[in-house]
């Protein structure tokens, strides 16, 4: 934020700006960046989870629009989606109907604010980054809920539901597999959390101690559950719910879902390499010349790639199933990783 | 408890095996066949759309009466040398492919192609006429035809076909005259004559 401002301070005609003149051009621009940036990354990876499918599955996905591997398909989409006809049905809660989905999509972009892209560059660099992050995030739930409680439909409100007992639920061993980490850095600030793991990948958090290695792998389970992907997609349960709690959605406003969902897939990713995986740092003193927001974004998408691994892997998992995980299995789990890794640091000193 | 701990351990193994499968099937070469660009090579004896091939058929009727559908139309007027057929289709909303017509061809003429994808919005498009629309009439008689140019065959390569009643099998595809043969130039197959090469369907 502040190089961004000193950029904008040197540009012609900028000499004069006040100080919250330049403070607010300075994060429309970056709120402007934000945005592309998902709007970008929820084309991609529509087009790479497609990609990703067909390959597990010996096949190849889309192959036709655009000249290679069908790179256009997503665009095609997107463009189809945008011409589509905006539906609310006659029964529906109209108000709460059409906020949802700007909720959701909310939700999901302010937790964009406090990703640290590169070394200085965040768009919001908070104190309580990490807190922040799982704060905001927590205002998707509500927007699912509103969503399919307002559409007046039984497979929408079954989707709601499910989505968010199995959202408040899972954000406890998310929340939890992180502590470790802060106990570690001793601050929640986002950009103070990868500056902590500088130094190669023994330094990264994943390999700091053996309870962060299981710590992380609870923080990506309870991620997926998080994203409502596969193999934890109860809210949308193509089998059972039609989509869930956006079976009513169509048009742009199911787009605003769909945007939200693959917004969310990369944010979470990017937590998962900011927190544990040495966030813009490389691996190897060798690759240090790839620039960091470089970094940072290559292992988030092999991160996204992962998270598509595993969804088309496994199958869908039971409710109770579901919850028998989260509140016997992982919390249990993430609480022995924070006393264990907080015994190993204090030994440590 | 350790039915607890058994549970997880199944839980963490079974994923990982699983996640080691997929992931080998990432670098498997895909089988898809991307269709209208590549084509399975279909097998010698494959059942396509029926093909006659005009400059063969002599209007002989076997396979119109053999048909247990009675999916061949053939139409002829005149006697003897003079006779003329006027028209050949074939309906494939009734062909059940059974290949009783192309199994009893004393000239060869009728065949099963490899064709398969014939699609049709309409399926009145689906008779397909084998005559060439610019011809009214084609002589029947093979005098007739090598007069005309036609009948490429040479006469004497092949036993002489002996007349049996039509609902007996006459000789078998390997007296039949030479597949490879080249129709003239001037006997293009009808534009709704599903050919082998044919790639882009007919009708739409």
């Amino acid at each position: 934020m502040d190089a961004l401002i000193a950029l904008i301070q040197n540009a012609p005609g900028a000499a004069n700006m006040s100080a919250q003149a330049l403070h607010n051009t300075a994060a429309a621009l970056m709120a402007t960046l934000m945005f592309t940036v998902m709007a970008l990354c929820a084309i991609v990876f529509t087009w790479m989870e497609r990609k990703v499918a067909g390959f597990l599955q010996n096949r190849y996905g889309p192959m036709r629009t655009g000249r290679w591997h069908g790179w256009a398909q997503a665009v095609a989409d997107m463009l189809k989606i945008l011409g589509k006809e905006d539906i609310i049905p006659a029964e529906a809660d109209k108000g709460l109907f059409v906020f949802a989905p700007i909720l959701v999509l909310l939700g999901s972009l302010l937790a964009w604010a406090a990703i640290p892209w590169a070394p200085g560059f965040v768009a919001a660099d908070l104190d309580l980054g990490l807190f922040y992050i799982f704060a905001v995030s927590s205002l998707v739930i509500i927007g699912i809920l509103m969503a399919g409680w307002s559409s007046n439909n039984k497979w929408a409100l079954y989707g709601a539901a499910r989505g968010a007992a199995q959202m408040v639920s899972y954000e406890i061993p998310l929340a939890l597999a992180t502590i470790p980490v802060i106990m570690y850095t001793g601050s929640l600030n986002t950009q103070d959390i990868v500056i902590a793991q500088q130094g190669g990948l023994a330094n990264w958090y994943i390999f700091r101690d053996p309870f962060l290695f299981v710590a992380f792998w609870m923080y990506f389970i309870a991620s997926i559950a998080e994203t409502n992907r596969g193999p934890f997609d109860m809210p949308e349960t193509e089998s059972e719910l039609v989509a869930g709690y956006h079976t009513e959605y169509s048009g742009m406003r199911f787009a605003f879902f769909f945007l939200s969902e693959y917004a969310n897939l990369f944010l979470v990713s990017l937590i998962a390499v900011m927190v544990f995986l040495g966030g813009w740092w490389a691996p190897l003193p060798l690759l240090d010349v790839i620039p960091p927001a470089l970094t940072f974004i290559i292992k988030g998408v092999m991160m996204v790639f992962f998270n598509m691994w595993v969804r088309w892997t496994l199958p869908r998992v039971r409710v109770d199933q579901l919850m028998h995980l989260c509140w016997k299995v992982m919390i249990p789990i993430a609480l022995i990783c924070v006393l264990g890794s907080g015994i190993i640091q204090m030994v440590r000193g | 408890m350790a039915q607890y701990f058994a549970d997880i351990y199944e839980a963490v193994s079974s994923v990982l095996k699983g996640m080691r499968i997929t992931f080998k099937h990432i670098y498997k070469k895909p089988v898809t066949l991307q269709f209208p660009d590549e084509r399975q090579v279909m097998p010698e004896r494959y059942r396509g759309f029926v093909h006659n091939d005009m400059t063969k058929c002599d209007s002989c009727n076997i396979c119109a009466k053999l048909c247990p559908v009675d999916c061949i139309y053939i139409e002829s007027e005149g006697k003897g040398k003079a006779r003329m057929m006027t028209r050949y289709a074939i309906d494939y909303n009734k062909c059940i492919w059974c290949s009783l017509c192309t199994e009893n061809c004393h000239t060869g003429s009728i065949t099963m192609s490899h064709d398969y994808d014939h699609s049709v919005y309409d399926r009145r498009t689906l008779v397909y006429e084998f005559m060439d629309p610019t011809q009214e009439t084609i002589p029947c008689h093979r005098a007739t035809r090598i007069d005309m140019g036609w009948w490429v065959e040479p006469k004497e390569d092949k036993p002489k076909p002996k007349p049996k009643p039509a609902a007996e099998a006459a000789p078998p595809a390997e007296t039949a005259p030479a597949p490879e043969a080249p129709p003239p130039a001037d006997d293009k197959p009808a534009p709704g004559t599903p050919t082998p090469d044919d790639d882009k369907g007919v009708e739409n």
